[in-house]
This record gives structure tokens, sequence and C-alpha cells, in this order.
């Protein structure tokens, strides 16, 4: 039995790399006695998949990992995993998905983030500033190469609350995208970016935003229609 | 007491480069609310927290300290440079990670004393933590400093450090130690020690005198206090299957050096090699029952959830009936999707039968100790096989489906020749064609990696001293000139590393100072080439009026007085002379399991604890 499961990712966790990560649902998996289906092959690893890596560092209160189960599950074996995941990884909803849905990864189009940001009496300007720019290049390094591009495209949206954090709503997946970093980087504020938090993942379904649990529900649930509510900021 | 925790987990977490190893709350870690307890014992592994985390005598302290709810025992580890730079600045002490306690709060600390190279990072630590690096000069107030492990067979070099030592099998008297210092609380640290002299295994350095000869020459260390008894007698576990074994294995975020759950199947070892020191400090080979085995298996997955389960031991294809074991365990280990491992396997007992075996055990490669590379070297160390065993079990092996096999040799072993070494060359050329006579595609992977020979205290070796640098040099580049062969990989130790390792393993309490300085010159991490400064444990060694080389290749009489001569590893010494004798004459000794040879130990168990051990004293 194919299902997804949402999980929020709180406190001392959040140092948890992508691989500590799998390597960590994979053993309270275990702890659990939930059986997973496993590849073939010489080393066989059990069918588990995470929508997007969460940076070292960051919570999240909407994260996604997809797994395969020998079994069925009923809210009893998410009860009994629960039990055995550590403090700090929470499951919040969980759904069966048909055998041949697509991987998480290849569908998830845009993140939700808000983030601490120290108090700066220029900063509300600079975002100001940003939102109003036909374009905002940044310079990005990777091993092999530096290269310009243009974030704009991929901010939908970015706003600063009165309480003193700073919400965005940014691309990401397969056809391009930004992170939180990078936002921060060019509104100038001091990228150890304290308590960084992914509020939500979101997937692409026509022209909307859904949440990747409202996509299964077919209830057309509408999160936001991206280019009616965010573009125009 | 500041809150320690919290400014560690705001203010210094967020900067380290890997926050997981210090986090301390990983699952099965134990925490407990230290106000509600009434000992608090620090465990001390000087290293980084993957190489601490891997090591099984830790995991077991650990566990059967934490049996006790009045106690807690909590970890301690090497911090990364990040860590220890931020901790130096701003002066935030060395803590645990269960609680973020300072090592100086707790009662007792423990260091474990794996190898010689970690002495200064047990200084560097015990600096971190502001603790009095010399045991003398330690306060009511400060914890007592007990170290434990192989290194404390050879206590001397480092006895100025530790308030007291454990010889032996610690799980056998720590709880009775922790429970002596819980009734004593109230005692002055002198009281106390002398309360602890008692119980087998202690020893208490500061209770000794070095005696001289008329000429001036080291005699022995002498009690210098009425309780210390002339001899420490080492701890024994002497039922193994009904110790305690801890199944709730603490559960590492991030993967560490041996990253598996660790099945202990045995220990000790009766091949009797000659220049091991595990083999004769761990005797008698004591097993565990394959029932109690497998329940301890199934146990340990359901608790940590781990994919892997290794078998531990000395030597596992000892273990008598190693075939029925890994068929049981593969059969109940594979219905969890859990591999078995057998990473001590050794070529000495590899059969087809076992190969068979195997099939269901994942082909992480194996490990040959052949040691030496001709039948006469080989009758020198006692490592009892031939040549056509090898070469069977190789065959054995890659018929079974491995193409990734490790050899392992030393170098600078007693009477090497060149010819010896050239012998390795011919072995390794005998393990590729077998590789091709097997049918094999393509190339196997063959490592080849040739350590150079420490010779250690309580070992028929003990009297040897090493092989100059320069000729260590010279032999390792004769070998790596001849194993440029496709397929093989050849791998050697730092020549230098091998030399402080001799200078240190033999040395007597003049090595104190030595180490002191070398901390204090900034020496931590000795085993890691990055951190490693031969220069200044040069310059250590010098200043204190020794040398280095001289220290590493001195050569014992076997009349001398030695400096662990107090220390009773359960071996005779007439054991060891003997085997010594033999080894000058090619004289091979046979595995004890046939046969008991009287090496002494049956004189550290009680009688119906014997088993095979039915000699008291050599024939
Ligand atoms: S007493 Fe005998 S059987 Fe026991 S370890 Fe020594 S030699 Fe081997």
């Amino acid at each position: 039995m194919r299902i997804w499961i949402e999980f929020a990712l709180r406190e001392s966790l959040r140092f948890l790399s992508h691989l500590d990560l799998m390597r960590t649902w994979q053993r309270a998996l275990r702890r659990a006695s939930l059986p997973l289906v496993y590849s073939q092959g010489f080393n066989p690893h059990p069918r588990m998949a995470f929508a997007s890596a969460l940076p070292v560092g960051a919570t999240s209160l909407g994260e996604y990992v997809d797994i395969q189960f020998a079994i069925n599950i009923t809210d009893k074996e998410m009860a009994a995993l629960q039990a055995e995941l550590p403090a700090g990884l929470e499951i919040l909803q969980w759904r069966v998905v048909p055998k041949k849905a697509p991987a998480l990864m290849s569908i998830v189009k845009a993140a939700e983030w808000s983030v601490k940001v120290p108090d700066d009496q220029e900063l509300p300007e600079r975002v100001q500033k940003l939102l109003q720019s036909a374009s905002l290049p940044i310079v990005r390094r990777t091993k092999r190469k530096v290269s310009t591009i243009d974030i704009k495209p991929y901010l939908y949206r970015l706003e600063l609350k009165p309480s003193g954090r700073l919400e965005m709503l940014l691309a990401m997946g397969g056809t391009g995208g930004t992170k939180p970093r990078e936002v921060l980087e060019l509104l100038q504020i001091p990228a150890a970016g304290s308590d960084l938090v992914r509020q939500k993942l979101l997937l692409a379904a026509g022209p909307y935003l859904q949440s990747p649990m409202a996509v299964l529900l077919k209830e057309k649930e509408v999160f936001f229609n991206a280019k009616a509510d965010y573009y125009q900021l | 007491m500041k809150n320690y925790k919290e400014i560690f987990w705001q203010e210094i977490l967020p900067r380290l480069e890997k926050p997981t190893r210090y986090l301390g709350n990983e699952v099965n870690a134990q925490i407990k609310n230290h106000e509600q307890c009434t000992m608090r014992i620090a465990l001390v592994f000087p290293d980084l927290y993957e190489i601490g985390m891997s090591h099984l005598g830790l995991k077991i302290l650990y566990h059967l300290l934490n049996e006790r709810p009045q106690w807690v025992a909590e970890r301690v580890f090497m911090p990364g440079a990040d860590l220890e730079k931020i901790m130096r600045e701003e002066n935030f002490p060395l803590c645990s990670l269960e609680t973020v306690t300072p090592l100086a709060a707790f009662d007792l600390v423990g260091v474990t004393l794996q190898y010689e190279l970690s002495y200064t990072t047990v200084l560097q630590m015990l600096d971190l933590a502001g603790i009095p690096l010399l045991a003398a000069d330690r306060s009511e107030s400060d914890p007592l400093v007990v170290g434990g492990g192989p290194g404390a067979f050879n206590p001397e070099p480092i006895a100025g450090f530790f308030d007291f030592f454990v010889i032996g099998d610690a799980e056998e008297v720590l709880p009775e130690i922790v429970q002596v210092l819980e009734e004593h609380k109230n005692l002055s640290r002198q009281e106390r020690l002398l309360r602890l002299v008692a119980l087998p295994g202690v020893y208490v350095p500061s209770l000794y005198e070095a005696q001289q000869t008329a000429a001036g020459t080291f005699l022995k260390l002498a009690p210098a206090h009425p309780s210390a008894p002339a001899r420490v007698r080492r701890a024994v576990v002497a039922d193994l299957d009904e110790a305690y074994y801890p199944t709730d294995f603490v559960v590492p975020y991030g993967s560490i050096v041996h990253d598996r759950l660790v099945l202990e199947i045995f220990r000790g070892c009766s091949r009797g090699c000659r220049f091991c020191q595990a083999g004769m400090i761990y005797r008698p080979v004591r097993e565990r029952k394959k029932e109690t085995l497998r329940q301890m298996a199934q146990k340990m997955v359901r608790s940590t959830g781990y994919e892997e389960v290794a078998l531990s031991s000395l030597s596992s294809g000892d273990y008598s009936a190693i075939g029925e074991l890994i068929q049981d365990l593969s059969a109940d280990l594979a219905g969890e999707g859990v591999f078995l491992s057998l990473p001590s396997l050794r070529l000495d007992s590899f059969s087809q039968d076992l190969a068979r075996q195997s099939q269901q055990v994942r082909k992480s490669g194996l490990t040959f100790a052949p040691e030496a590379g001709t039948q006469r070297l080989r009758d020198v160390i006692n490592k009892n096989i031939t040549e056509a065993e090898l070469i069977s079990a190789v065959r054995d092996a890659f018929a079974a489906g491995w193409t990734n096999i490790k050899l392992y040799f030393m170098l600078g072993l007693p009477a090497e020749t060149d010819d010896d070494l050239l012998g390795i060359v011919h072995l390794v050329q005998q393990v590729l064609n077998t590789y091709k006579q097997a049918g094999g595609k393509g190339r196997p992977q063959i490592t080849v990696s040739a350590s150079v020979f420490v010779p250690k205290a309580h070992t028929p070796f003990q009297w040897f001293g090493q092989i100059p640098e320069a000729e260590i040099r010279r032999r390792q580049d004769l070998l790596r000139r001849h194993l440029r062969l496709p397929g093989v990989h050849f791998q050697w130790h730092g020549a230098e590393m091998s030399l402080l390792e001799a200078a240190i393993a033999r040395g007597g309490r003049e090595l104190v100072p030595v180490i002191l300085r070398a901390a204090k010159l900034g020496c931590k991490l000795d085993s890691w080439d990055e951190h490693f400064r031969f220069d200044l444990w040069q310059q250590a060694f010098t200043e204190n009026g020794l040398d280095l080389a001289a220290c590493a290749q001195r050569q014992y009489a076997l009349t001398d007085p030695l400096p662990w001569d107090h220390i009773d590893a359960g071996v005779s010494k007439r054991f060891l002379q003997r085997e010594y004798e033999r080894a000058l004459k090619g004289e091979t000794t046979k595995d004890c399991r046939e046969g008991c040879l009287g090496c002494g130990i049956a004189l550290l168990l009680d009688k119906e604890n014997r088993g095979v051990c039915i000699n008291e004293n050599l024939d």
C-alpha cells in the first residue's frame, strides 16, 4: 500500500541532513515493525521518497514522504509509527495514493516559508523595492560554473508581517525556483536567518497551487490562485 | 549553575558544522534528571563522536550503569575543531551530550583507553573541562578520573593523569566501584580510593612507588600503602552468556564509522598469535550461546530499527557453531529486511561451508589476515595457517561471489627479512591467479594493508624493540614497488605514528611528563593525519631528556623488570617467555582449545567457571 504522509519537523531535528532524516524514518519504520516494499537488486533499499530536501537548520510544518508498505495501513499502524518517531517528528495526516501516482519530487512546485527577521527600519522599503523590480538577478555558484539567474519569476509572494516575520511563497522544483537564502541575501538579511520554517509544500494542479493532500482528495480545494493572488503583490 | 544547555543549544549548536553529533537526544539515549540521581558518571571516549559511538565497550558500560535508576551515565566525546575553538574562545566547558552538564560536575569520569594515540586527546578533554590534568593536582571537588580498556594494561605512561584504573572487563567491576563511591560520597578522595583497591582490577597508581636497583635502574613498582596489592589482578567476566549486554543501543542520527548493530559472539581468542595483545589480555575464550545471540539480535533490531547486524569477536570464524549461527541469524533477520555482516571473519577459519552459509550475508568485503608473507615468519609469530589453506579459502570466497578482499599484513615483525616481504607479493599474486582460475570477471578488488609491528605489553613479543624508522620506510617502499599490480590497492601506515605508538606502548612512568608536554604543545587526536604533529612529539621527548626513537626500539632482556610487571593480566610471564623462546626457534604453539597450555588464566577463574582452561600452570 502506497501512502503519502504529511509531517512536521521541529526542534533539534532541524539539524538533520536529508540522508539523516531518511535513515531516521527507515529505522522508526523498522522499530514499529511495519514491513516496506524493497527495490530489487544487489543492495535493496525501501521504496520511500521525500517530496523535497529541507535545508539543514530549517523546521517545517508540512513535509511530505511517500512510502510503499508491504501491508495495509490503518490509523493503528500510523499510531505505532508515530510512537517510534523521535521527538520532533510528528505525523500530521496521511492518505493512500494510487500505485501509479507520480513521485512527489517531480510535482512539487512551490513552498511557503516564514522566517524571523531582525528589527530594521529600512527593511519594509527594501521589501517594497524588491517587489517592484522588473528583474532580480542573482549569482549562483556550483562546483563547475558560475551563472546569473533572474529569480523574479520565482518570487510569488513576499510579505513582511507586523510580527517581525517575513513570509515568502517561492517556486521550486524542476522548472526552476529560488531558496529563502537567496531572497534573504537580496534583502541584506544575515544568512543565518534564524527560525526558518517551511510552512507548506504545494503542487501545481492546472493553474493552481494546491496542497498535495488536497490534490489527492480531488476535491479541487483551491488553496490559492497563484496568478491572481500573488503576482500582484 | 549556568544554564549550559540553553546557551549551547541557542548560541553554539547552530554555528557548528555537524550539529547532530552533539544533540545527545538520539533514540535510546538515556536522559535523566540529575537531581534525582545519587551518582553521575561521565563516560569519555577520547575521539570524535563518529569513532566513539562505534565502540562496543562504551555502549555496554553506558547502558549497564543507566540500568540503575539512581545513577546517570552520560557520553562525552572530543569536540570537532570548530566546537573546540568556540569552547576555548568563549570559555564554554566540555559538557556531556545528554544534558549538557560540565564534565567537572560529574562524580566519576570514566575514560576509554583504546589506543596510545588517544592519550593527548584525554588531556585536551580534561583541559577543556577545567579538570586538573594531574591527579595529584585535583581538589576534593573534582571528579575521580578512571581509565579502562586495553591501554590500562600498561598504565604507567599515563599513571599520573588518572586517580585509578580498571584492568580487564570493566562491566564486571564498574557497578561495584560506583556503589562503593556512592556509599562513601562524603569521604576524601584518598579515603575513597583506599576503599576501591580491594576490588578486582582496580589499580590506584598513587599508591605505588618505583623502586630502583643499586645501579639506579628500574626495579619495580611497589605498593607504598599497606592496602595496595603487590600485583593487580585483571577483572574477568567468567560467564559471558550470563553477562550483561545491552540491546537498546543508541541510534545516531548521522552516519558513524561502524554504523550497525554489534553482536559480540565471544570474547577472547585461543590462537595465540604472538604479536597480538588482544589475544593475550582477553583470554580465555568465552562464548555466548547461539540461542542467546538469536534473542539478542531480535531485540536489538526491534529496539533500534537498524538495517545491519554485525557479528563481532576477535575471529568470528572460530565460534564453535559459526555455520549454524549464520544460518539461523540470517533466516531470523531476513524477515525484517536486515543484513548480517561478518566484519571480523578471518581467513583462518573461512571454509567452503561458511562461504555457502554466507550467501545471504552482505558481501561487503572479506578481511583475511595472514599477517606475514612466508610460512617461516608465520611460524615465528604463531599464525598457524598455510599458504594452501589461504588460497583455498580465497577460492571459496571468490566462488561464493566475493570480489572485494582485504589482506592484512604486518611489517617489521621480529626476524623479518626481505624474503618475507617478497612472500607477501607472492601471496598477493597467488590470490590474483586464483581469481582468474575461479572464473572471476574483470578485476577483483584486493586491498593489501601493511601495518607496522608495534610491540605491546603482555605479549610474547613485549621484549622486542621496533625496527628503526629508516628501515620501516625502506620496507614499505619495497612493498610499494612490488605491489603495483592491476586490481591491487596497497595501503600502508605512517611510519611516524607507529613509532610514537611503540614509544608509548612499552614505556613507564617517565613518559607522564612527556605526554603532558605534548598535550601542552597542542598535540591531540594523534591518530588523525591532519592533527598528528610528530615534530611536537619529538620536542616533548627531547625536553624530558628522552629519545623517541630509542624508546620505540628499546629491547628488553627476558630477565629485565618490566614497567607493567605489577599488572596481572592473567597470562603468566613464564608463558610469555616460553612463547618468546619458541618464536626465536620458529616453533609454533597449537590453539589452546585443542588442549590447555596452562597459560595462567585459569588462576583468575573460579574452579567451576574454568571451561577448557584446565591447567593452572605450564606443564
Ligand atoms: S588456560 Fe589453557 S585453555 Fe585457557 S586460555 Fe590459557 S592456555 Fe588456553
